[in-house]
């Protein structure tokens, strides 16, 4: 009770980080990756498109989490994708797992300890607003943290960054900027909104949908602002994508079928995965 | 002045393993006070009546109080340690107009990781001093539009958006004893009596003091300016990382509580700039002259013939 036994000090933080991204440095064998890409549900197939790929499992990792969501592969993948280094993350660490904020953000920690500058987040959501659909993508422009913690309580880890983070920008205009160009050159509609997580792992009652979208929420999920929280601590740029599997309107609300949900992800896939394409590809130009 | 003299607010008694790590804290406190000012005159320890959790830049007030006592947290058993650039870490015990006050140079935060009862533990033990009125401030950002940084704000009510609350646990586990004492009523958690005596002292002192609602997050980023919209939906009119954790506990133990924003800074997306703790530092700082002059005013009209 004097001290939070489960909370690490910096010197521990800083410890299993650098260890990580030794293990990583030496798998990568001399890659550089410019940009980290957290993969959601239904994007993972992305990485499988990955060329020259160096693959490396979190369980082999120091100090890495185990995934433990079916459908989340649980492994770095790394290499060229229209012509940008990336490294991929193909399975995520969500909080309803019960994971601490530090685990569920270790990823992105060593991602920074590699000198990776941009990352790109995407995940599945339901729609708040009327007027989204499902199937659609949605470029996050802010977030409202409303999962009741957050990554960086504990002791700051000066190497990364201040001990109060400014968030006023926190998904970049420029990259959302770029998104908007791709998807309009490619013909891929793009909604625009405010993502809210929630811990879960329940889903929200129709009253809570209603709540999270009078306070300005247009999507809600569970995972990705604890990722951007700590992206934005050590200085990345970030651009986040949303997928909207479902439409969650407070008022409307009906039983959500998981199978609804897949079926909509898999239908949104070929545009997801073309538009994050076009995104790097346009990124390995500038 | 032990801690036996000091009672939840519906009359029952501390837990007994609490009380006694209150009671150590207490006695180390005095033990260290002594030390310094020699042993207590005849009548007895003279315990603060008023106790102050000075925020970010803020601590300079404490540095007036005659003989001005100091007392690492580190020294003092059960207390956190303040690990915040800005926060010095250590109470100071002495004379202001006449008031014996205890101040926290430094406080302690929920965003530190220490957990809500290490982060609330001095209050518990500022009460079990004998302080009676508890005057918090802190460095806030401007969620309401009208306000200008700089300006001064009295918290009339708060919005704890923390996610904790630090009487929560095992009643046993902390200072409430079972049953009803673990809720505490917040019906009017700031006290009328010290908001009005506050704007008496700024029409004194000719300081414009607004009014608003203080909303905590936990930190330690910054908002996003869509949890800022958000806050101002509510009913915020300043946003900050601490205080409200401190008011619950003080009304725990049945004191008065008087709180006072710096608002430091306008909150994400209000202007087109980034924000930074450098800025409310500097901010506070700025207006520090004007702050302390208030707070002996607000102690002058509170204990007008001293203590």
């Amino acid at each position: 009770m004097l001290r939070d036994s489960t909370r690490l000090t910096e010197e521990e933080m800083m410890s299993r980080i650098r260890e990580a991204g030794a293990f990583l440095s030496k798998r990568l064998e001399g890659l550089q990756p410019q940009v980290g890409l957290i993969l959601g549900s239904g994007l993972g197939d992305l990485a499988d498109e990955v060329e020259g790929p160096t693959v490396i499992d979190y369980d082999d990792i120091p100090h890495f989490p185990h995934s433990t969501v079916p459908g989340h592969a649980g492994r770095f993948v790394a290499g060229e994708l229209c012509g940008t280094t990336v490294l991929c993350m193909q399975g995520r660490f969500h909080y309803y797992e019960g994971y601490s904020m530090f685990e569920v953000t270790f990823p992105v920690r060593v991602m920074q300890q590699l000198g990776i500058s941009t990352l790109i987040v995407t995940n599945a959501c339901g729609g708040m607003n009327r007027s989204f659909r499902a199937g659609d993508l949605m470029l996050i422009r802010d977030h409202i943290n409303m999962i009741g913690d957050n990554p960086l309580i504990g002791e700051n880890l000066s190497e990364f960054g201040p001990r109060f983070p400014d968030m006023s920008e926190a998904y970049d205009p420029d990259l959302r900027q770029l998104a908007r160009d791709v998807g309009a050159e490619l013909g891929i509609k793009l909604q625009e909104g405010v993502y809210v997580p929630i811990s879960g792992p329940s889903y929200c009652t129709g009253s809570e949908l209603v709540f999270l979208r009078e306070i300005g929420g247009d999507a809600v999920g569970m995972s990705t602002a604890p990722e951007v929280i700590v992206a934005n601590h050590g200085g990345q740029r970030v651009l986040g994508i949303s997928c909207v599997t479902d439409m969650a309107i407070g008022e409307e609300l009906e039983k959500l079928e998981h199978e609804m949900v897949v079926a909509m992800a898999d239908q949104a896939k070929p545009r997801f995965i073309k538009l994050v394409k076009g995104i790097l590809e346009r990124l390995s130009l500038s | 002045m032990g801690v036996g003299q000091l009672r939840n607010l519906d009359g029952s008694l501390l837990n007994p393993s609490f009380a006694s790590r209150l009671e150590r804290a207490t006695e180390a406190i005095w033990r260290l006070t002594e030390a310094q000012a020699g042993p207590a005159k005849e009548g007895g320890r003279r315990a603060p009546v008023v106790g102050l959790v000075l925020g970010s830049g803020l601590g300079g007030f404490a540095d007036e109080a005659q003989p001005g006592l100091r007392i690492p947290y580190a020294d003092i058993p059960g207390f956190p340690r303040s690990t915040v650039p800005g926060h010095a870490g250590q109470l100071i015990l002495g004379d202001i107009e006449g008031v014996p006050i205890c101040a926290m140079q430094g406080r302690v935060h929920y965003y530190e990781g220490h957990g809500i009862h290490s982060t609330t533990f001095p209050i518990w033990t500022l009460a079990a001093l004998g302080v009676k009125n508890l005057i918090f401030t802190n460095a806030a950002g401007g969620v309401n539009t009208s306000f200008t940084p700089g300006d001064l704000m009295i918290i009339k009510d708060h919005i704890n958006l923390l996610g904790v609350n630090p009487l929560m646990g095992p009643a046993g586990g902390q200072g409430l004893m079972a049953g009803s004492s673990q809720f505490v009523d917040m019906s009017r958690p700031y006290s009328h009596d010290l908001m009005s005596s506050a704007q008496d002292a700024a029409a004194q002192q000719g300081l414009a003091l607004r009014e608003g609602v203080y909303a905590a997050y936990t930190g330690p980023s910054y908002e996003t300016p869509a949890e800022i919209r958000y806050l101002r939906k509510i009913g915020a009119d300043a946003v900050g990382m601490s205080t409200v954790p401190e008011v619950i506990v003080a009304r725990a133990c049945g004191a008065r509580v008087l709180g006072i924003s710096c608002i430091t800074n306008m909150a994400a997306g209000v202007l087109d700039q980034r924000l930074s703790h450098e800025e409310v530092i500097e901010v506070s700082s700025r207006i520090k002259g004007g702050f302390s002059a208030l707070l002996r005013s607000v102690l002058r009209n509170e204990y007008p013939r001293g203590v």
